[in-house]
């Protein structure tokens, strides 16, 4: 059998017969999923950018109360932190890949993505842990260095509270890591291959 | 364009190109549950993309470039997580529908033996098995992988004789 045997077999297949849509369900469902997968997109904005905006109206409004500068340095970085998270997102979506474009080029946008994902995670270090870590080290040494002299218990709450800090980021930095290494290195290498399949 | 052309394009789109959706769907996935999964996500990319559909491509190149970018982004893994409301498919159980290569035509056979074949290659050459067995020309594969035609034949050789040695043993000298 040679190869227009078999593409004449292939092209006698009914395959729309095996299934029947009911098309008015299909609709609806598809409205949802869109829907949906919007509200994802939206909510997961929401939750890592609202962080960055929360914790600065948190310090900006406790710099008010107090009249502390350290508080305000804390908003400062979390405003920064925010305002690079947002306009990253905007220059993201501009280069997203698009669902009719062609095999090559939709594989490259993704591969510009996940290479970004990835260059923003392995330095989330430079631009999300270390602003927070200095404004808050800067706070924490601001709040504690008055009660250096009632003793020992002061300089206890100090060196905690830096602790738990740094247990924290280094949490925050290992679970990214991770996410890197998990996730987004296995689906680069497949998008690398990928189009290596098409050069 | 408006919410009711959208709609009129996908129906008719659906009624016209289903075949050719399904067939990307089986070359692309094999668990029935995956191929639902798939066939989902085609159709949501589809609707989406409906809107900067401006009758410059061809419809069937248009709904291939949809439908292969789609089933190389999708992972399994990520899908599973898929809850579904109502049910809008319903697949045919007859056994002319449910291949079992117990009493299948010879025609019937020859395309699950070449599906089967299809989804042991590398993803990119699937794209352009099927659309080579759905007929398309070689400007119109080039078109929708974007690459050059004289590649799309090189391409392709290569996924005749893959094809050819993983159906030998098949009835009939396959």
């Amino acid at each position: 059998m040679n190869f227009e045997d078999l593409q004449k077999a292939w092209q006698s297949q009914d395959a729309g017969a095996q299934v029947t849509i009911n098309a008015d369900i299909l609709l609806k469902e598809v409205r949802r999923n869109q829907q949906q997968f919007r509200a994802t997109i939206f909510w997961r904005d929401v939750r890592e950018v609202g962080v960055a905006f929360l914790l600065t109206l948190f310090f900006l409004h406790q710099g008010m109360r107090h009249h502390d500068w350290a508080d305000y340095l804390v908003a400062f970085a979390g405003f920064g932190v925010g305002t690079f998270m947002v306009l990253d997102r905007l220059l993201q979506r501009r280069k997203q890949p698009v669902s009719n474009d062609s095999l090559k080029a939709c594989i490259e946008s993704s591969l510009l993505q996940v290479n970004h994902q990835i260059w923003l995670l392995k330095n989330i270090f430079w631009w999300y842990l270390l602003p927070f870590a200095a404004a808050l080290g800067i706070s924490i040494c601001y709040s504690t260095w008055p009660a250096r002299n009632s003793g020992f218990p002061a300089v206890i709450v100090g060196v905690i509270s830096a602790l738990f800090l740094a247990l924290l980021y280094w949490g925050i930095y290992w679970l990214n890591q991770c996410a890197v290494r998990r996730a987004l290195d296995p689906r680069r290498q497949e998008l690398e291959t990928l189009l290596a399949g098409l050069e | 364009m408006t919410a009711q052309e959208q709609e009129t394009i996908f129906r008719r789109w659906l009624e016209e190109h289903l075949g050719l959706m399904l067939k990307v769907v089986r070359g692309c996935a094999t668990a029935p549950q995956d191929q639902d999964d798939l066939f989902q996500d085609v159709l949501l990319q589809l609707w989406s993309s409906i809107p900067a559909f401006r009758g410059e491509a061809k419809e069937t190149t248009w709904i291939y470039r949809v439908a292969f970018n789609t089933a190389l982004a999708w992972r399994r893994v990520e899908r599973r997580r898929r809850e579904r409301h109502e049910t809008f498919l319903k697949l045919d159980a007859s056994p002319r529908a449910q291949p079992s290569h117990v009493d299948l035509l010879p025609e019937q056979e020859i395309v699950e033996r070449l599906y089967a074949a299809i989804r042991q290659l590398p993803k990119v050459d699937v794209s352009l098995a099927l659309m080579h067995l759905d007929g398309l020309s070689y400007q119109e594969m080039a078109e929708v992988l974007g690459i050059s035609e004289n590649y799309v034949g090189v391409k392709l050789n290569r996924i005749r004789k893959q094809l050819a040695e993983q159906l030998k043993g098949a009835p009939d000298e396959l």
